[in-house]
Parts: structure tokens; C-alpha cells; sequence
């Protein structure tokens, strides 16, 4: 890893790389951890990898063919407009 | 968009303020297609969040029902979907809670949460992505509940930070916090080769 800008840039950087892309730092801060990625390649690895991460998060969210069940309503059909459960008695 | 308990599917010019105002006058059918029209999507929250696909019909009757129950006590000051999805949320961690109270050897379940390739992958990528996927739903299956809940909502789901925070019943920055914590910890259990080679 290179260490170059202030001691600890390092450790600094590793801690706020989700905050990085998340795009939450404060202009100083993003170009502090922009130098120090410049020249460490552990830190420039981890903002892909940070970023490769939420796009691939993002991927998961396929409903692909998943629905609810038919039975998701089971409860309030048993309970129903007059039973128990009905808004209109609680 | 699914039917509601009355078999019933919405048409579009039914308005949610409309049919919010009928369920609320207990009018359960309007409840149904108010409700029915976010069914698959809570559905799938809740798989993601119990990794169990029994498990999550059970918890989804159980949300129903206290939306149900609860429809008069909701004034509008969320949307009404995220009204819903902080009840799922809420039962989510019951149901998780009771699982962590039975004896141990309970699963997660990650294999219950793996979703068919899209189709029009090329079969290397799909292989590579099926790889990445299956990573992915173990890291997160991993994590403790409030980790999970917040990755879940913001990441995966695609919600705002504000809205997300408010469905998990958190500050924005506590939610943050623990966003960041549970990025940091899927990364290094799925590794950054497996994540920069997946091309995203």
C-alpha cells in the first residue's frame, strides 16, 4: 500500500470508502481520500470493489417470477369486515 | 400486482387516497388492492430478510392482518408503502427474534433466497453472476438483523436513505451507520476479487 499524504490516510480512507461512493463526504474529506487512493492500490481497489458491490446489490433485486402467495390475505379474509380484526371494532 | 382478498384486481383509476379511505371505513376489499398492489414486493423483502420462503409466507399473512387491524391509526404522514413495509420490518425482527429464542441449528437458509439468471446473459456471465449471486445472499444472510435490514432497504431495494431509515425505525445517520457497517462486512466476506471481476 502507499502511504503518501498524512499519517494514517490510510486507515482514514478504509473506514470511509462506502461513505465514498455513497458520494456523503464533505469536499475536503473526498479529496483527501481521492489523493490518497491516487497512490495506494489498496484503496483504490477497495472504492471498485465498494462500487462493483452496490451495483451488484442493486442486481438482486429482481422479482423474477417471485410473487406473493395466494394466501397472503388468509388472515383478513378470516377476520373480515365484521370480525374481530375489522378496523371498524378495533 | 396481485388480487386482494376479495380476488379483485385494481384497476388504475382507483386511487390509493381512495381506496385508503375505504379501508379505513373497513371496506376490506378496498384494503386488498391498496395492499395487493405491494404484496409481491413485501413478499420478497421479507424472503430477503427471514431467508426462508415459508417462513416469510406466514410473517406476510401476519403483516396483513395488523395493517389491517392498524389502517384507522394511519394518518398519512408516511406514504402508505412505507407504512407497510415498516410493519413487515417489525414482524421480520419478531419472527427473528423467536427463531434466535428455539434451540440451535436453525439456518438462515441462503439457498432460499437464489433468483433465476436473466435470461439474456450470456452463459459464462451467468455462471460468473450465479457465483457472485449465491456469494452474496450468504453475506447477507450472515449479518446480524439491523445490518441486513438496512443493506436490504438501501442497496438492494433501492430506497432513499430517508425512507429506508424510516421503515427500519432509525435516525438517518444511525441508519447510515449501520449501512456502512454492513457494506464493509458483505465485501470482505465475498471478496474484492469476486467483485471488481464481476465487471460492475
Amino acid at each position: 500500500m502507499g502511504m503518501i499524504g498524512r499519517a494514517g490516510d490510510h486507515e482514514w480512507s478504509q473506514r470511509r470508502l462506502s461513505h465514498y461512493v455513497e458520494g456523503e463526504l464533505r469536499p475536503r474529506a473526498r479529496r483527501r481520500l481521492t489523493r490518497h487512493a491516487r497512490g495506494c492500490v489498496d484503496c483504490g481497489r477497495g472504492i471498485r470493489a465498494m462500487r462493483a458491490l452496490v451495483y451488484a446489490l442493486q442486481g438482486l433485486d429482481g422479482l423474477a417470477g417471485v410473487r406473493a402467495p395466494a394466501t397472503i390475505f388468509d388472515r383478513v379474509r378470516l377476520a373480515g369486515p365484521g370480525g374481530s380484526a375489522s378496523p371498524l371494532n378495533t | 400486482m396481485m388480487a386482494g382478498p376479495d380476488g379483485h384486481v385494481p384497476d388504475s383509476a382507483e386511487t390509493e387516497a381512495s381506496l385508503l379511505a375505504r379501508a379505513q371505513a373497513g371496506d376490506v376489499a378496498a384494503f386488498g388492492r391498496l395492499s395487493g398492489a405491494y404484496a409481491d414486493r413485501l413478499y420478497m423483502l421479507l424472503v430477503r430478510l427471514l431467508g426462508d420462503r415459508a417462513e416469510a409466507e406466514d410473517v406476510a399473512q401476519e403483516v396483513m392482518l395488523r395493517a389491517w387491524r392498524g389502517i384507522t391509526r394511519f394518518r398519512g404522514q408516511s406514504s402508505y408503502f412505507t407504512w407497510l413495509y415498516r410493519i413487515a420490518v417489525n414482524e421480520a425482527n419478531r419472527a427473528l427474534d423467536k427463531r434466535a429464542r428455539r434451540p440451535a441449528g436453525v439456518s438462515i437458509g441462503a439457498p432460499e433466497l437464489e433468483l433465476p439468471a436473466a435470461p439474456e446473459e450470456e452463459p459464462s456471465r451467468q455462471a460468473e453472476n450465479s457465483e457472485l449471486r449465491r456469494a452474496l445472499n450468504q453475506a447477507l444472510a450472515g449479518l446480524p438483523p439491523p445490518l441486513r435490514t438496512a443493506i436490504v432497504l438501501r442497496d438492494v431495494e433501492g430506497l432513499s436513505t430517508r425512507e429506508a431509515a424510516e421503515i427500519a425505525g432509525v435516525g438517518q445517520a444511525a441508519f447510515k451507520s449501520r449501512l456502512h457497517q454492513a457494506r464493509l462486512r458483505v465485501r470482505a466476506a465475498v471478496g474484492d476479487e469476486a467483485l471488481v471481476s464481476s465487471g460492475g
